[in-house]
């Protein structure tokens, strides 16, 4: 999809949530989807083959969501899911939380660990990033179990990499 | 003698018992060398003729026998050529044939020779790149476990203390940086 067609649907998703007063919640909870949708090839299968009805698609959704997230997330992303736009879902909701970010003017922390941060943690590193990038930041947890240990953090096109994976991959590479 | 006895006439007053009266012979004389004058006269051609005639065909038919025979040992000479002719020819043939066989049978041996080593030498090459690609993909594949092994090992040996070690490690390295 068009990069235009892809700020389309992240207006119009941040637009709703906005207007349904539950921005921060359901941006949160789109982007956990999102990196949920990225690490499953069969939910990526399943809700991006053409052959299977939109409604069943959308009825994927609604099983998935229903009691996790939001009626406002749960319906977003079967909006998206039902208009056959499966494939730029992940896409679609970057460009929403960056959006959301801009107009708290945070920047987008992504932070990639092996496991879950204490909210002290969050916090702290929170702060360092904030302090290292020179910006607020919307942090953005994602447990990502290929980092093996350590954290990624990701702020706009700066890279932080103190993971186990990555130390890992440069030993291998030098033996 | 009873004959004589018995008839009228007197052996001693008759003439010859053998020879006829002279005038009888002369006239009989004359009258025979007319004859065979005459014969000779008009009969000798016709025979003369007719003995040349059978002379020549005699001859015609000596001839023709003579021809006859020659025209047989010609045509025998034929044959018997032919027949020499027939048994070189076969023998050619044969010798053709044998000929003609053996170097199919070389070259035939020298065809499937050379398949043979070809077909050899194609399994040789095959195996040998077979075993090159078997020796990579067990590298690869070598590799490939090692790595998981290796990331299986680490992730097992990081508890939840060494866990968060790293993420305070981290934190602070962030923060020292800023």
């Amino acid at each position: 999809m068009s990069d235009a067609r892809i700020e389309g649907y992240a207006r119009a998703l941040f637009e709703i949530a906005r207007a349904e007063g539950n921005l921060d919640e359901v941006e949160d909870e789109l982007f956990r989807f999102a990196r949920s949708y990225e690490s499953s090839d069969a939910l990526r299968a399943a809700l991006t083959d053409d052959l299977v009805p939109a409604d069943r698609r959308q009825g994927i959704v609604e099983s998935l969501l229903d009691g996790q997230a939001t009626s406002t997330t749960m319906q977003l992303v079967s909006m998206v899911i039902g208009s056959g736009r499966g494939r730029d879902l992940p896409e679609i909701i970057d460009s929403l939380v960056a959006r959301a970010s801009a107009s708290k003017d945070l920047a987008v922390a992504e932070v990639r660990s092996a496991v879950a941060l204490s909210d002290d943690q969050a916090s702290r590193l929170k702060a360092a990033l904030t302090n290292s990038s020179g910006h607020e930041v919307n942090l953005k947890v994602v447990i990502d179990p290929t980092v093996i240990g350590g954290v990624i953090a990701t702020v706009g096109d700066s890279v932080i990499d103190g993971s186990v994976r990555t130390r890992l991959d440069q030993l291998k590479s030098r033996l | 003698m009873n004959l004589i006895a018995a008839g009228d006439i007197d052996p001693a007053q008759s003439v010859n018992w053998l020879l006829p009266p002279l005038s009888e012979l002369i006239y009989g004389g004359i009258a025979s060398i007319i004859i065979f004058a005459l014969i000779y006269k008009f009969g000798g051609p016709a025979a003369k003729k007719g003995m040349a005639d059978r002379t020549a065909k005699i001859q015609a038919e000596l001839d023709g026998a003579a021809e006859a025979l020659e025209s047989a040992r010609t045509e025998a000479e034929e044959i018997r050529r032919a027949a020499g002719d027939i048994a070189s020819e076969r023998a050619r043939l044969l010798a053709e044939a044998d000929e003609q066989a053996s170097a199919l049978l070389s070259e035939g041996r020298e065809r499937l020779a050379a398949e043979i080593a070809d077909l050899e030498a194609r399994a040789e090459a095959e195996s040998a790149g077979l075993a090159g690609r078997m020796g990579d993909e067990l590298r690869v594949e070598v590799s490939r476990i090692s790595s998981s092994v290796v990331d299986q090992l680490v992730a097992e040996t990081l508890d939840d203390a060494t866990q968060q070690a790293l993420i305070e490690d981290f934190i602070q390295k962030v923060g020292a940086g800023s």
